[in-house]
């Protein structure tokens, strides 16, 4: 027969701090929660909130920030400099500037998030089926991944772009078309890391108990695979949203990527260019913009990796 | 081929588990395309066990002698490179579907490292409840709640913690939510991977006696695998000593203790220190010399003769069986004292 | 450098208190900590995880992280010299010379991209000046001694081609290289098996004998302690305990902490029954409780034992002291 007086005695020893209770510290705390506790008082992380909010809100109310029209240029305000009257200064085919700029947020920020919304999902599910089933699997999936690693993002996405057709007008087309052929080569970042992490979860013993429990393959990934191994991910996400806002500046500078009408910093930028010597106020600001959304997920995406690394816990 | 009765304990009770011959090699392989095998760990090499109702077999033995891939071939985590394992009557090997999901139900496992043996990022009452979710028979979904605060009780853990996290317990009390995710389903057989080998002494003894009590409570059986002899005294009703990938002595555990037939078993509790300052030095130590050998390249013959000082020709030359002796089994030619 | 006065005792160690800032609160890790060590001496400290004992062992080797850490207060006296006191630089040189340190894990202590001839030659050419050739001589002779067979091809290998054994005897070998006064092991043979843990004290032990230099033992393990240690310090929650000779502590110990440890050790010889168990869980460092540390798992506490001031040191006879209440009656009596 059991001994009831052992359980009883484990259960005595309740309140006074020493006793068993006193190792459950507080309420449930997950440790998303205690990631939450760092980033709460990294002002490094508020800072780099406000700011992408900041952007955000630019971008989905243009209105807020300016009531002049973007598309209004008068050729007789030409490359005029930054007045009172017009804080930024007027381009090169006399448009303001400073509706430009915030009129451009929309599209550089819609680019950037769909780019990085698809590679991530795309670079995961390769990732995470690469690394579980390991194998021919993961041997094919790899090397696909290097194949794609290893095309220069440039070159890759001026062939993707060039070789398929937009038609002129639509704005909406040429953001998409942009966005996937970003996506397109930079997932394999995402799916490296994703891979990485998967192995490491792989190999935890918890694992192994729900294997030993008769789990299927789905409900492994799914209930302790991914949730261990999202951290890295999540980290390299946000900081690939600051890189493609950047790559889709780039293209759009080099001609390739948005087309007009589409208002964005990479066109602004590309426009002002050959004038930065004479005036240049109309490279300038859309070029502080950009760098500033850039810095931000950058800066984002580095201090919830400190956050989430469970040495720091 | 060794015979079927493994215990001179006259039973007549169906065994819980029963092994016999059970192999597991680990391919090398080598190349750099297409790889060849070019050799075997020896992980487990001819094992043949029996376990019957509400006993607990001690499994001893250290580092590399594969007491470890002995518990994840017995719980299914690792599939044999031949011999039979029955549970109940039933085999496990070539086990599918219905059949392996049904095994998994008799037989559980309780793992070493309180640290990784749990999901980090679920609670202790998911941890524990996750068993019912995989064998949605075995327990009604409006009844999952209640039992899981019951099995909490039974490991002597506060239900109220049902929704805390791992990380917010001790090590010992992780071992406890472990065991209670082990019993979740009601195994007849419950394997224990050096359960406590992780935990501080003071713990180590809250554990064991945990263990004893619920073996004792739900009439389980317990194979109770650790490379602390000392430990093992305590909870086994029987002891099998592993030697690289063999068992080289098995018996009940006062016999096994008191008086060790095999010059390994000797040497191991002989090494065992002896807290007792008054005793220092008064007990001759056997100190082995050298390391073992790899388990891919185990000696010819007699795999202990490399470090055994009775060593003789004969022992390079024939294995030794598991015979006989003096009340416990042990596969020496030169057993004894 | 000053003088060092070769009639002090070879470590004393008064009131050493050191404390970690975490983000959960301040984790009093080591709470007024008295310790001695005589030449030729092996002194163990006894403790589970959170005594405190690595954290000692680690101000006294002078390589805690401070921060977090900080040693609030407290003097480790070398050969009556304050090595907490000293400059750093004057405190380096103490350390491997005077002072050498022996870790729980071979494989993360030594450095893996480094052959192991290298790492041991390092102590030969960085405190005393000697070239690589010599150095590597030096190496040989030091894993012979050690008892590494095939010592002159060896010294070439790296880290991960020895076996955790092996490893060990070469954390042994550089602790002992430059033949200081004091090694401290912190758990030497925790990681290893019973039948290498064997071979590992028992080269200790010869080692220390040949070298006489002191011994400080860090361990949990109370079979380890019974075979090697003269003296015993037992640590709870940051606290010493007791302090007595080994025989002593064994036989007759004078703290309900140590009685229980001994009673919830499982024991080859005796019975074979049921282990009795401490109940309970030793205090989070944060949270220690008012008075007596251990009194919330006492079977013998009363209510002095829960309100501060904590139990103070109570002096039983020549160096044997324990930090309990009603001492003298566990040591007569036992607890139960």
């Amino acid at each position: 027969m059991s001994d009831p007086d052992a359980f009883a005695a484990l259960g005595t020893i309740h309140d006074a701090p020493g006793g068993p209770e006193a190792a459950v510290t507080g309420p449930g705390r997950t440790l998303a929660g205690d990631a939450w506790e760092t980033l709460r008082s990294s002002w490094v992380f508020w800072g780099s909130l406000v700011l992408i909010a900041f952007f955000v809100v630019m971008a989905a109310f243009p209105g807020l920030f300016t009531h002049v029209d973007p598309a209004s240029c008068q050729a007789a305000r030409a490359r005029v400099e930054p007045s009172s009257s017009a804080w930024f200064g007027y381009d090169v085919q006399g448009c303001d500037v400073y509706a430009r700029t915030i009129y451009g947020a929309r599209a550089s920020i819609v680019v950037g998030t769909i780019a990085t919304l698809t590679a991530m999902t795309l670079g995961s599910t390769v990732g995470i089926y690469a690394g579980f089933f390991g194998g021919l699997v993961d041997s094919l999936l790899s090397r696909l991944t290097d194949i794609f690693f290893a095309i220069p993002l440039l070159l890759g996405s001026i062939i993707i772009l060039t070789s398929i057709p937009t038609p002129t007008g639509s704005a909406f087309f040429s953001i998409l078309k942009v966005s996937l052929a970003l996506a397109a080569l930079g997932w394999t970042s995402t799916a490296r890391v994703a891979r990485s992490s998967v192995i490491q979860v792989k190999q935890a013993d918890f694992v192994s108990a729900s294997r030993a429990l008769g789990a299927s393959r789905t409900w492994m990934i799914r209930k302790h695979i991914v949730p261990n191994a999202i951290a890295p991910v999540i980290v390299i996400t946000t900081i690939s949203l600051g890189s493609f806002i950047g790559a889709e500046a780039t293209l759009s500078y080099l001609g390739i990527g948005l087309q007009p009408p589409v208002i964005s910093w990479g066109i602004a930028i590309n426009d002002a260019a050959p004038y930065v010597r004479s005036t240049p106020h109309m490279l300038f600001f859309p070029a502080l913009f950009l760098s500033l959304t850039v810095l931000a997920f950058i800066s984002l995406g580095d201090v919830v990796r400190e956050a989430l690394d469970p040495k720091a816990m | 081929m060794v015979s079927a009765e493994l215990t001179s304990k006259p039973t007549n009770q169906e065994a819980v588990l029963r092994v016999r011959g059970l192999v597991k090699h680990f391919p090398l392989r080598r190349g750099i395309l297409i790889k060849r095998q070019v050799g075997a760990v020896q992980a487990v090499d001819g094992v043949d066990l029996d376990v019957y109702p509400g006993e607990t077999l001690g499994v001893v033995g250290e580092s590399g002698c594969g007491k470890s891939t002995l518990a994840r071939l017995l719980v299914g985590l690792e599939v044999p490179t031949a011999g039979a394992v029955t549970v109940l009557g039933r085999d496990l090997i070539g086990a599918r579907g219905a059949g392996l999901k049904a095994f998994r139900r008799e037989v559980q496992m309780i793992f070493q490292d309180p640290y990784t043996s749990l999901n980090p990022r679920m609670t202790v009452g998911d941890i524990i409840s996750e068993p019912f979710e995989i064998h949605p028979g075995v327990v009604p979904k409006d009844k999952r709640s209640a039992r899981v605060r019951e099995l909490m009780a039974l490991v002597g853990l506060s239900p109220e913690h049902v929704d805390r996290y791992p990380h917010q317990f001790s090590g010992g009390q992780r071992q406890r939510i472990g065991i209670a995710r082990g019993l979740a389903l009601n195994p007849k057989l419950l394997i224990c991977d050096e359960p406590v080998s992780a935990l501080d002494v003071s713990v180590q003894a809250q554990v064991i006696n945990l263990l004893q009590d619920l073996q004792k409570q739900l009439g389980i059986s317990l194979i109770f695998i650790a490379h602390d002899l000392s430990v093992v005294r305590h909870i086994a009703d029987r002891v099998a000593v592993m030697y690289l990938g063999r068992v080289v002595e098995i018996g009940e555990q006062e016999m096994v203790y008191s008086n060790p037939q095999h010059p390994y078993t000797r040497a191991l509790l002989s090494a065992v220190p002896v807290p007792d300052p008054k005793l220092r030095g008064m007990l001759g130590q056997i100190v082995l010399e050298g390391d073992p050998p790899s388990p891919a390249d185990p000696p010819s013959g007699c795999r202990f003769r490399t470090r055994c000082w009775k060593a003789q020709d004969v022992c390079a030359e024939i294995d030794p069986q598991l015979r006989d002796l003096e009340g416990v089994k042990a596969a020496c030619h030169f057993p004894g004292a | 450098m000053t003088e060092i006065d070769q009639t002090a005792p070879l470590l004393q160690v008064r009131n050493l208190n050191v404390l970690f800032r975490t983000r959960d609160g301040v984790a009093h890790a080591v709470n007024g900590v008295d310790l001695d060590l005589a030449a030729g001496q092996t002194l163990a400290v006894l403790g589970e995880s959170g005594s405190g004992k690595s954290v000692t062992a680690q101000a006294i080797m002078g390589i805690l992280d401070m921060p977090p850490a900080e040693i609030t207060s407290g003097t480790v006296k070398f050969r009556g010299q304050d090595l907490l006191a000293m400059p750093e630089k004057v405190r380096r040189t103490y350390r491997a010379q005077k002072i050498s340190m022996i870790f729980q894990d071979a494989l993360s202590a030594l450095n893996p991209v480094y052959t192991v001839g290298f790492q041991i030659g390092e102590l030969f050419t960085v405190h005393r000046g000697m070239s690589r050739k010599d150095a590597k001589k030096k190496s040989i002779e030091l894993m012979e001694r050690v008892r590494i067979p095939g010592a002159a091809s060896r010294v070439n290998d790296y880290p991960h081609q020895f076996s955790g054994g092996m490893r060990q005897r070469i954390m042994i070998a550089m602790a002992i290289a430059l033949e200081p006064d004091i090694i401290i092991a912190d758990e030497p043979t925790t990681a290893l098996d019973v039948t290498v843990q064997a071979q590992i004290m028992e080269l200790l032990a010869e080692m220390r004998r040949e070298t006489g230099s002191g011994l400080i033992l860090i361990t949990h393990d109370l079979g380890v302690v019974a075979e090697v240690a003269d003296r015993i310090s037992v640590m709870y929650a940051g606290r010493v305990v007791e302090h007595g000779t080994a025989e002593e502590v064994f036989a007759t110990p004078a703290h309900p902490y140590t009685r229980g440890l001994l009673d919830s050790m499982p024991k080859l010889i005796g019975e074979d029954s049921r282990l009795y168990a401490i109940p309970g869980l030793p205090p989070s460092l944060t949270n220690v409780p008012p008075g007596c540390p251990f009194s919330p798992r006492c079977p013998r506490a009363e209510d002095i034992c829960r309100h501060d001031p904590p139990p103070p040191e109570i002096e039983l006879w020549s160096q044997r002291t324990s930090a309990c209440h009603f001492a003298e009656e566990v040591v007569a009596h036992g607890v139960r």
